[in-house]
């Protein structure tokens, strides 16, 4: 049976690798040292497979046909997706075979996530892991929830589904150890008017209250609250699935920075037993 | 205050976030949109005024017509809209709605 080893979880945006010197040296340097401490906590852990809960930015889904929740089953997946991204094109490997018995497992617990057997990533997982420089080796399973395109799959669900998938994660027996990374948020806002705005109350209180492992308190505050963080902080989702997959772990903030110029709230913690 | 303008995209807005996707992701798209844009805007049905928003680079129009914000983000750094020419137009837009 595998343990779930490390569960972690960080912002991303993609002016990280396209206009990094937006921001002061300083701060730069201190963002990326948190990333690079994430990484080397995630490598330490010695994960055999990384889940990244992540959201699709209307690359690989289309308003043709969007998942609420998609779970990836592929060997490989290439990325980034983004021909503008400054990221090197490369492959990084897929666990197939836990993606499949994910998939399976959570529609056994009355989840329906949609089934991708290939996927071309875009910065929403990339970034991340290339800054904690984990971006190689561990095969990854992605999971994309719809942050992206309303109607959206509630806060509550979001954190139910992390539930299910940390249960479906600690039955799965062809592996020992395996780890969670999950990314977006927390505030910002993209191509609207407030596009810029970094609402650093609604971030301390969602980490405070992440801190304060009370997770019916968290989905009620994302729920009410989100719309006074912009479009971007839909992505708490993921945090959510997190903290729902960590069963009770405490959740340790390692990080919190409102970063304008990058446009968004960079945070980044860490859930242990 | 709702972080959505559209929270179901209109038909009109389906159109014109279908070309900013293709445009993206088709392998000759945009060379082909920015080699003759009305020949390649000429595939799609489109109204009026969300052909000219795009066609004009109207990045505050685009956004008023409902393009999904991830697909008129990536557009602009796409196409190379200069950022304070696309976030300002956006702000601009600030206390008009």
């Amino acid at each position: 049976m595998a343990e779930i080893v490390a569960i972690h979880a960080a912002s991303h945006t993609p002016v990280m690798l396209n206009f990094p010197d937006a921001i002061a040296a300083s701060e730069r340097e201190e963002i990326f040292a948190g990333f690079r401490a994430m990484g080397a906590a995630i490598a330490a852990a010695r994960p055999q497979a990384l889940i990244v809960l992540s959201d699709d930015h209307v690359h690989n889904f289309f308003l043709n046909n969007l998942p609420a929740l998609c779970i990836g089953a592929a060997p490989q997946y290439p990325t980034p997706v983004e021909h503008w991204l400054k990221a090197e094109k490369r492959i990084l490997p897929g666990d197939a075979a836990l993606g499949a018995y994910l998939l399976s497992r959570l529609m056994e617990s009355d989840f329906d996530p949609a089934l991708s057997m290939e996927l071309t990533l875009d910065h929403g997982v990339l970034a991340p892991l290339e800054l904690a420089g984990v971006a190689r080796d561990i095969p990854l399973v992605p999971i994309l929830i719809n942050c992206v395109q309303p109607p959206l799959p509630t806060m509550r669900r979001c954190h139910a589904f992390g539930v299910a998938l940390g249960r479906a994660l600690r039955t799965y027996p062809a592996l020992e150890r395996v780890a969670i990374l999950a990314t977006g948020g927390i505030s910002h806002d993209l191509a609207t008017p407030r596009m810029g705005m970094v609402n650093e109350a609604f971030d301390r209180e969602f980490l405070r209250l992440l801190e304060a492992g009370d997770a019916a308190g968290v989905v009620k505050y994302s729920t009410e609250h989100v719309h006074e963080a912009g479009n971007g902080a839909e992505e708490i989702r993921m945090w959510l699935a997190a903290m729902g997959a960590a069963d009770g772990a405490h959740f340790h903030r390692h990080y919190y920075r409102a970063v304008p110029n990058w446009y968004t709230g960079i945070g980044i913690g860490e859930w242990k037993a | 205050m709702s972080n959505w303008l559209q929270n179901m995209p209109t038909a009109e807005a389906y159109g014109l976030n279908k070309v900013l996707f293709e445009l993206h992701h088709k392998p000759d798209d945009l060379a082909a949109y920015l080699g003759d844009k009305e020949a390649y805007l000429d595939r799609f049905a489109l109204t009026g005024r969300a052909r000219a928003a795009i066609r004009d680079n109207d990045v505050a129009a685009l956004y008023l017509a409902g393009a999904n914000p991830y697909l008129l983000r990536a557009h602009c750094i796409g196409i190379k809209i200069p950022e304070p020419v696309s976030v300002g137009a956006l702000k601009a837009l600030a206390g008009k709605n």
